[in-house]
């Protein structure tokens, strides 16, 4: 045989069976891929709306993403907001969720981060930082502690506690946190948020 | 994301080789002298450009719209190894001086992580075409700060009483740690 | 072709040749995710995996790729291999998945895995591609151990997840910051040539 042909069949031939052979593994994995990735976002709106039973995605745009809430009955328990911003190094994703009044957090939950290891990253402990979101009042812009205080009485209706040595971590956090309320306003009284056509994620 | 402040959170605060750790090859091994150092770092960041570029087309003309994102490890490694062969020739043929100062790092590059890394990281960061673009240019530089950086200090390492057995990769890979350590000083300053 | 023994075919990968401490390869995946032990495992396993199989592939196939495109056919077996293992981690490991995030699809640049086909697979047969394969999995597989557990111990006193230090031990972060990653491994490469120096001392008096 020729080899310039020799090298054409031989090459389509390589890349037939490498594209048959994945596309096979497409098909046994991509249904699976795509569960896990709905899962991780349900498990995070149960976490930050407590009592979750159904959820429903309202509203979609880049880096901000609303879910509504329902419980058994169907009644509407809140708001879950999925964000992200940039942090000291790199992103932080974060889901906090709020009542449907949008006046207090329930929660707070960080999904994804790469802040500095043993400081930063403290953003994701209940214990240092997350705990002292629970129930802030949220009519007002959130602003921070600082110095840190060591427990959530002392901490006034809108504040929430810093982390000692990560301020710019827990700023970043509060920044990407009020400037997704500021917007989950504004598309509410857009009227974006009605709940639709009753279809369940 | 201000595209400025990308660009500087490209070279400096998310660097390639002190963050990421990609293109630590080159920067091992292309890092003895401050010319060569230059050259390589110019080559990488006109090949990431090139990549950035060609690498979003690939990915948001062909890829997502036909759902083929399974292949894209195939296709980008393909088209990267086919780029920096055009880009090689094209070179030779256009500008021979800027060939001699640059070709014989163009087929390194090839199986540099960097071009490839950028390829991922750009369609895994969900950029648009523009970011993508100051994304790659930013990076590259990055890269090029890094290894003239590095060449710098081995230069001068050269006369200094390092220990036999840490001599060539073992002090370099220490020198890359302080600088790592020195760029962490650039984190925060992005928003 | 390579006429050394099988074992000796094997045991290459673990010190002599070994492609981290002694060749110096595949530098990019040691440093970037070695910060947990887990991590370190899970992507030695990885390219395991890919270095095994585009091995055994590329050696069987050897006669039928002309010399001219043979490059270009290894890297399309490798990417091949490479996606099956970051689709089969998403689905099945989801949080190592997005731990080590770009890279595992950067297994494909690796320059041991094309390395070896270049330098063994394409001359040897079937079974001594293999072996050496194997070798040099667990060579590379020991040294993300190694470094994993150094940066864990130390930059988390944790190994595996599993609390090894006691509360007196405050943390070196250092250790799990990218400047911990370079450091601990400029150490062990010196650490390494040393030990290879007094061997080759020993034997030659």
């Amino acid at each position: 045989m020729n080899l310039s042909v020799r090298m054409v069949v031989v090459l389509t031939a390589v890349g037939l069976i490498s594209g048959g052979l994945l596309s096979v593994v497409n098909l046994l994995t991509a249904e699976r891929i795509e569960l896990n990735r709905l899962k991780e976002i349900e498990d995070a709106i149960t976490q930050v709306v407590p009592g979750t039973v159904s959820s429903q995605k309202l509203y979609e745009e880049d880096k901000f993403t609303v879910y509504a809430s329902k419980d058994a009955s169907g009644q509407e328990l809140g708001y879950a907001v999925y964000a992200s911003g940039t942090g000291f190094q790199d992103i932080i994703v974060l889901m906090f969720g709020t009542d449907p009044a949008i006046e207090t957090i329930n929660s707070l939950t960080i999904l994804e981060q790469k802040e500095t290891p043993g400081l930063g990253a403290k953003i994701t402990d209940q214990q240092a930082f997350l705990r002292y979101w629970k129930g802030k009042d949220i009519r007002q812009p959130l602003t921070l502690r600082k110095p840190a205080v060591g427990s959530p009485e002392e901490l006034g209706a809108t504040e929430v506690n810093t982390i000692t040595g990560a301020t710019i971590s827990s700023d970043k956090v509060m920044g990407v946190v009020n400037l997704s309320l500021e917007r989950l306003r504004q598309i509410k009284q857009e009227g974006k948020l009605a709940s639709g056509d009753g279809h369940v994620n | 994301m201000n595209l400025l402040m990308m660009f500087v959170a490209a070279i400096f605060v998310q660097n390639y080789v002190l963050y990421y750790f990609l293109g630590i090859c080159p920067f091992l091994g292309v890092s003895k002298k401050i010319d060569s150092a230059v050259s390589m770092g110019m080559a990488v960041t006109f090949v990431m450009t090139i990549t950035a570029v060609v690498s979003w087309m690939i990915n948001h003309w062909i890829l997502i719209p036909y759902k083929l994102d399974y292949l894209q490890i195939v296709a980008f490694i393909l088209v990267i190894a086919s780029l920096v062969q055009l880009v090689e020739m094209f070179i030779r043929k256009i500008s021979p001086p800027l060939y001699q100062a640059l070709g014989i790092y163009l087929p390194l590059i090839t199986t540099n992580c960097a071009i490839m890394g950028l390829a991922l990281l750009a369609s895994l960061k969900n950029f648009s075409f523009l970011e993508t673009v100051i994304y790659g240019t930013g990076s590259g530089l990055g890269f090029t700060l890094a290894i003239v950086l590095m060449a710098g200090i081995r230069e001068q390492l050269d006369l200094a009483d390092v220990p036999e057995p840490l001599k060539g990769a073992g002090i370099a890979l220490i020198v890359a740690g302080i600088m790592a350590l020195a760029f962490t000083g650039f984190s925060g300053m992005i928003n | 072709m390579s006429t050394k023994s099988l074992s000796a075919e094997y045991l290459k990968g673990l010190w002599d040749e070994n492609p981290v401490f002694r060749q110096l390869l595949g530098m990019c995946p040691v440093l970037a995710v070695t910060n947990a032990v887990i991590n370190g495992i899970a992507m030695g396993l990885a390219a395991s995996f890919v270095l095994i199989l585009s091995s055994v592939v590329v050696a069987s196939i050897k006669k039928l790729i002309p010399t001219q495109v043979r490059i270009a056919s290894y890297i399309v077996v490798i990417a091949t291999f490479v996606t099956v293992a970051d689709r089969f981690m998403a689905a099945y490991f989801p949080p190592i998945s997005k731990a080590l995030g770009p890279y595992i699809p950067l297994i494909v640049v690796n320059c041991i895995i094309l390395g070896r086909q270049e330098a063994f697979s394409s001359r040897n047969s079937v079974g001594r591609s293999f072996i050496d394969a194997l070798g040099m999995s667990t060579g590379f597989v020991l040294a993300l151990l190694v470094l994993s557990s150094i940066r864990e111990i130390l930059g988390a006193g944790t190994f595996l997840g599993m609390q090894v230090m006691g509360s007196w031990f405050k943390p070196w972060i250092i250790m799990i910051l990218p400047a911990g990653a370079f450091i601990t491994l400029g150490i062990l490469l010196g650490i390494a040539l040393l030990v290879e120096q007094k061997t080759r001392e020993r034997r030659a008096s």
